[in-house]
């Protein structure tokens, strides 16, 4: 990911168990507890999705853990600055394997409204800096929005969704 | 307001105040200052009981020219300072010794202009890092020099012995946002904290010079993402100023009406976040509830749940309908019964008084000095609040009243807040019963806006304080220079100052009084 | 050999607990995935370096609180064994013993207690 981003090691699994892994995968996609890494304007779309009306909880993911240490993955919501990113990818990789990013917003996608001629201070986009699982864009993205994303990895970590996707008619 | 004015040149030599136009311009008086009678203008303004509102810097590309805007709290009087510098060796003198506030605005400008401040006692980042190396607001490319560089970088904690020094970093529940302190502890008590800021710096100002009034309407609202149509509110009415543009009368009530909503979600949210960091979780919720029943009514006229950017140059995006109204009303009278649960859920909670009670108490001189804004301000026992003492917007044809505290400490701020959040019903009630007929947008605005050359200071009350915004034009397109003087900046200002010797407990808890929104501090 | 044999059951109760800790920890090293990052070992301290070491001088307030769960830790050791001689019966009199001998260490706290140990100030004046 360049000098700037995360280095990690390989990951190893001594065992691996075929059923086991699903059973795990399933465990793990049920209760992922995120990271409260709240940058900006989306982090508020990110609370109101833990409130009651939207309410993440349902999922499992309900438990904001503030210590990266606890938390299964890492929601992040809003503008990355050159003088946040140090920060990011320490604490990126101060979580225990396995995890997952959901970039939320444009500006976590890539670089949002503050791109512009001559900027200076923004990254364009957290996935040069992070492995990104799943995005959602938005400026901010409705709680919906989110829930759906989360969704998606809950998706991506079992091959299967927990709800039916309703198409419109 | 002219008696200053002849004071200060029989006192000052060589000072002539010139009067100018408060409706066009924002300020009463500007005047001329040199390197050598500066320092005496700034004392007198002090002696004066005045505060300094702003500091800023404009890049003329020929010169580089200092403003320092100075204001009474109770009857607006507002001078303008003025210091021509030599962009090839910009140097200051220094005004932190005088006015505490200069301490931090002339650490900003200069690292974004590389002004130096003689006599400043501490000119490290607060805003860059080490990775920029051109001085961003200057026209053309000015290189950092690397003497400057170094003093820039010099802020290296740690390097004493028995000091232990602990980061509230910029990833933390209770920072509200990307803020970092760094505390140096004795035991359980805090020597000192400094913050650290710019982990949210989104170069606003460098962008609202390379965009046009219009595209740069959207960023106002992430400059604030509590209160975003006060900071729409305050922008929109700058350039209304600047060009002339008059707003018809059935915008400006509805103008009010959505930044008082806006008001109450903001102080709303505040509670919640401010609760939970004293440990009480069960507010939040019931707070993000009440939240949800006001943004589905703005989002219904404005699109958006969060980053409103609802307000245009001469009235509004698109009119109100009476979904709007009835939507307010039904708001309104569900608000009126909530303060009574607030009043038992948390107000009489032993743990909250005694967490609360003789904590960061400001006193007024503090206040002054500092320039702190807002509910703040007013806890402190100053009566200022700009949508009485400078109204705008049709605010001087309601009856506005506001609460004003006598300790300055945690609980008081927390008092005014709710007492802020009940006239904000009031004012809106109002509204909605004089809201007039009539055209919401004003007729043959430019589709290109080319103000007339020349500056405007605009000030609106947001729910932090007091915002100002001092735009330049130069006849074309894009701004000059475009300075947004933020309350949340001015408030943080006053941190470091409250904690010393404090608990770190405590120290969270005179963080949440403040009620700081990051990106409006680091722009 | 008829004293031993009556803790083998206590034998047997501490082999299931060491198990009952272990087991899951074995299961978690076989079947967890497992990475390390530049920083991952570091300490936690919001994302930033943590400045100067830990091995600094501590305030002496906490080692008052440290010194009085000592005296107290003692005091409870002290309490086991007469605990466990209730159940051969005996004396009321040793009941009032150790009621005296309780309420002697509490001297201790109350003294503290009087003394303001427990009260911290709330802002120190510089």
């Amino acid at each position: 990911m360049g000098e700037r981003g995360f280095c990690l090691e390989k990951e190893i699994i001594p065992v691996k168990f075929a059923v086991v892994e699903k059973v795990l995968d399933l465990a793990r996609a049920n209760s992922l507890w995120p990271v409260t890494f709240g940058l900006a304007c989306c982090a508020i779309e990110m609370m109101a999705t833990s409130m009651s009306r939207f309410d993440i909880d349902r999922f499992g993911a309900g438990v904001f853990r503030a210590s990266p240490r606890q938390a299964d993955f890492m929601i992040v919501t809003g503008t990355v600055t050159k003088k946040m990113a140090p920060v990011l990818v320490t604490l990126y990789e101060q979580m225990p394997s396995p995890k997952w990013v959901i970039a939320m917003g444009n500006c976590a996608i890539s670089g949002g409204p503050f791109v512009f001629e001559g900027q200076y201070n923004i990254v364009e986009g957290v996935d040069l800096l992070v492995p990104v699982d799943v995005y959602v864009p938005g400026c901010p993205p409705r709680p919906e929005a989110l829930l759906e994303g989360l969704l998606k990895l809950e998706e991506k970590i079992t091959g299967s969704r927990r709800f039916p996707r309703v198409e419109s008619a | 307001m002219s008696h200053i004015t002849e004071e200060i040149k029989t006192s000052i030599q060589g000072v002539e105040p010139a009067e100018v136009s408060y409706p066009e311009k924002g300020y009463h008086y500007a005047l001329e200052a040199s390197l050598e009678n500066l320092p005496d203008i700034v004392r007198f303004f002090d002696k004066k009981c005045f505060y300094l509102e702003c500091l800023l810097c404009t890049d003329y590309t020929d010169t580089l020219e200092l403003v320092y805007l100075f204001n009474t709290h109770l009857a607006p009087c507002r001078f303008k300072v003025t210091l021509k510098i030599d962009p090839q060796r910009p140097i200051a003198p220094s005004m932190s010794a005088i006015f505490d506030s200069a301490y931090w605005y002339e650490r900003e400008i200069h690292e974004f202009y590389g002004v130096l401040f003689t006599g400043h006692p501490n000119m490290t980042y607060l805003f860059l890092h080490n990775d920029i190396h051109e001085y961003p607001l200057r026209k053309g490319k000015v290189p950092v020099p690397p003497e400057d560089k170094e003093r820039l970088d010099s802020f290296k904690p740690g390097e004493q012995e028995d000091s232990f020094f602990i980061n509230l970093g910029p990833q933390h529940p209770s920072t509200h946002g990307v803020l970092r302190v760094v505390l140096k502890m004795d035991g359980e008590y805090i020597e000192q904290a400094e913050p650290v800021l710019g982990y949210l710096h989104r170069m606003h100002e460098k962008m609202a010079e390379n965009r046009s009034y219009q595209q740069f309407l959207p960023n106002t609202g992430r400059m604030d993402y509590l209160g975003p149509m006060s900071f729409n509110l305050g922008y929109v009415l700058a350039v209304e100023r600047l060009c002339g543009i008059p707003v018809p009368e059935r915008a400006k009530f509805v103008r009010i009406i959505a930044t008082e909503l806006n008001r109450i979600c903001s102080h709303l949210l505040w509670l919640g976040a401010y609760l939970a960091d004293l440990g009480a979780l069960t507010p939040f919720l019931f707070v993000f509830d009440d939240r949800e029943k006001i943004q589905d009514v703005l989002e219904g006229i404005t699109g958006s749940r969060l980053t409103y950017c609802y307000f245009r140059f001469g009235g509004l995006y698109n009119d109100v309908d009476d979904p709007f109204i009835e939507g307010t009303k039904a708001v309104v009278k569900r608000m009126w019964s909530r303060f009574s649960l607030y009043e038992k859920l948390v107000t009489g909670n032993v743990i909250f008084i005694n967490r609360t009670k003789g904590i960061g108490t400001i006193t007024k001189e503090q206040a002054r000095k500092y320039g702190v804004a807002g509910p703040v301000l007013r806890s402190a026992g100053i009566a200022c609040d700009l949508r009485k003492v400078e109204p705008y917007s049709g605010y001087d044809e309601l009856e506005v009243s506001f609460p004003v505290g006598e300790h300055g400490d945690a609980l008081n701020t927390y008092k005014i807040r709710i007492a802020e959040m009940e006239n904000s019903l009031r004012i809106i009630e109002q509204a909605l019963a004089k809201l007039p007929g009539g055209p919401f947008m004003a007729e043959k605005v430019p589709k290109k806006l080319k103000p007339p050359r020349g500056d405007i200071y605009q000030v609106v009350e947001t729910p932090r304080g007091e915002l100002g915004i001092y735009i330049v034009s130069d006849e074309s397109d894009r701004p000059v220079r475009m300075k947004w003087r933020v309350p949340s900046f001015s408030n943080l200002m006053i941190f470091p100052e409250l904690t010393k010797g404090a608990l770190l407990a405590d120290a969270v808890a005179i963080l949440g009084s403040l009620d700081l929104v990051i990106p409006e501090i680091d722009r | 050999m008829n004293t031993l044999s009556q803790f083998s059951s206590v034998l047997l109760f501490t082999v299931v607990a060491v198990l009952f800790a272990l087991i899951p920890l074995i299961i978690a090293y076989l079947l967890a995935p497992r990475t390390k990052g530049r920083k991952t070992l570091a300490t936690y301290e919001c994302g930033i370096e943590p400045y100067g070491s830990a091995w600094i001088r501590f305030s002496i307030a906490y080692y008052v609180y440290a010194l009085i769960f000592i005296a107290f830790d003692v005091d409870i050791l002290y309490l086991f064994p007469v605990a466990l001689s209730y159940t051969r019966g005996g004396a009321i009199s040793e009941f009032y013993a150790l009621v005296v001998f309780v309420l002697i260490l509490a001297l201790a706290v109350i003294y503290a207690w009087g003394k303001g140990v427990f009260v911290w100030k709330r802002k120190l004046s510089r």
